[in-house]
């Protein structure tokens, strides 16, 4: 491990328990451009031969202590897969590139065909690509997320109260995201977008129990949740927005979700441990994209594949458009 | 003339810091401690800059300066603190630590530090109570950071 910082003891074991693990090392950064819920640079992903946990600059004690819990045990799931043979990634490919875009386009037809104030048909062709970008950052990372959350509640208790706040903190993030867009893109995909989050959140705060996760009670900016369950406060927080049709969709998926995830959180670790955690996220992604109905959009492929296909996205999505639009492409 | 060329220095040294340019940074820290040697503030934002450069024991020496000029520079003790840690030293970090947070009872990082000693020297009840009250105060530090980010 290289860092000059303070860690609490239980952080330090753990960095260090993951490096025996996977015989790596990792490296501890403060940068204060890092986004709120840090960054994994690992060598299972890239071409590197360290592994970089990089955490805002304004978080010094605890909150840097979760990033870092949080990060590591992600690094563990994708180096135990790596090291058990089969590490794979969400990736794509031109075919799949198309059947995403046209996908969308068709959708945005439906809904454009109801819509008095109509979309641009330079934003709506615009519109296309992002909505597949959007779908595949968000599912490479989300199934993941209640995996690595439910870990760290059973295995490291002195970080519950951290825990809780970051939850809030993503959740509220996760929700306002994309609203600007909310009359732009198809009603479909901003439900289904909304949808994932709502049930996620839903099935932490069915897993995470509430006694145990109440909030600090001595801040100010949270004594508005004081007593109240976060069950209860996350359904609330849904409920009350305008497109009640997420927590519908939501509802469903945390059955999924609930389904997938039956797993001994508090096993303790092994690399086969971590590995089936792995397993158990690829499930819950391919779950999730069935019921999406977006199971041809993407493709499970080495990480290599992605970092080439991060590269060739501006050709991929030209061809997309010049398969659905023909000729008008090149006039418009 | 010295005051205002020293704050000066301070604030560009301390961006440097911010930067992560450590070096850069100390050099302004030499050049201010020169001009006013009997300025704690130097001292103590030298000993910051040191402990971002891993120089542990030469920290605490900055901090011992500072302290000698002032006894309650509440920043110093916490740097302190956290240099003691860094290096083992839990005993004397703890009693740094605990004097840099009666001075100032919002100084996350020394609460966050006295937790960590308390942790260390067996004492984990009392640990959890300084982790809980660093973490208030670090979340308190968040919501702000996050509300000049959407001001901004």
């Amino acid at each position: 491990m290289k860092t000059n910082m303070p860690l609490t003891k239980p952080i330090r074991r753990f960095i260090a328990e993951t490096e025996r693990m996977l015989d790596t090392e990792v490296t501890l950064l403060r940068k204060p451009e890092a986004p709120p819920g840090g960054t994994l640079i690992d060598i299972y992903s890239y071409n590197l031969d360290k592994n970089i946990i990089i955490f805002p600059a304004n978080y010094i004690g605890l909150l840097k202590d979760f990033v870092i819990a949080k990060q590591c045990t992600h690094l563990l799931v994708k180096g135990a897969a790596a090291k058990t043979g089969g590490y794979r990634v969400l990736s794509y490919n031109a075919d799949s590139v198309y059947t995403g875009m046209r996908q969308v386009y068709l959708d945005a037809l439906k809904d454009e065909a109801k819509k008095e104030k109509k979309l641009p048909v330079n934003k709506l062709i615009d519109m296309l690509f992002i909505m597949f970008r959007q779908f595949h950052e968000d599912i490479n990372d989300l199934p993941w997320n209640p995996v690595v959350n439910a870990r760290i509640y059973h295995r490291m208790e002195q970080l519950r109260k951290t825990q809780l706040y970051i939850l809030l903190k993503d959740g509220k993030q996760d929700m306002d995201e994309m609203m600007d867009m909310m009359e732009i893109i198809p009603r479909r995909y901003f439900v289904l977008d909304k949808s994932m989050f709502y049930a996620r959140d839903l099935y932490l705060a069915k897993t995470l129990p509430a006694d145990r996760l109440m909030p600090v009670v001595n801040i100010p900016q949270m004594k508005k949740f004081d007593h109240l369950e976060v069950k209860e406060m996350l359904t609330t927080r849904w409920t009350h927005t305008a497109w009640y049709q997420s927590k519908v969709f939501g509802d469903n998926m945390l059955t999924i979700m609930e389904k997938h995830l039956a797993v001994d959180w508090g096993a303790e670790p092994s690399l086969e441990y971590y590995a089936s955690l792995y397993k158990v996220g690829v499930n819950l992604t391919n779950a999730l994209l069935a019921y999406m109905t977006m199971k041809d959009w993407f493709i499970w492929e080495k990480p290599q594949h992605l970092l080439a296909a991060e590269q060739a996205a501006p050709s991929y999505e030209k061809a997309a458009l010049k398969k659905i639009f023909g000729d008008l492409i090149e006039e418009s | 003339m010295p005051v205002s060329e020293v704050s000066r220095l301070l604030k560009r040294a301390e961006q440097y810091v911010k930067q992560t340019k450590y070096k850069e940074a100390l050099v302004l820290y030499d050049h201010a401690i020169r001009l006013e040697p009997r300025n704690p503030e130097c001292w103590s934002q030298r000993a910051g800059a040191k402990i971002e450069m891993e120089r542990f024991t030469e920290a605490v020496a900055d901090c011992d300066q500072a302290l000698a000029l002032n006894p309650n520079h509440a920043d110093a003790w916490s740097r302190k603190a956290l240099a003691l840690s860094q290096v083992g030293q839990y005993a004397p970090a703890l009693a740094a630590a605990t004097r840099a947070t009666t001075l100032n009872a919002n100084d996350a990082v020394g609460w966050y530090v006295k937790g960590i000693c308390l942790e260390e020297t067996g004492k984990s009840d009392e640990a959890e109570i300084a982790y809980a009250k660093s973490l208030e105060l670090e979340i308190l530090l968040d919501i702000k950071a996050e509300k000049d980010k959407v001001r901004r």
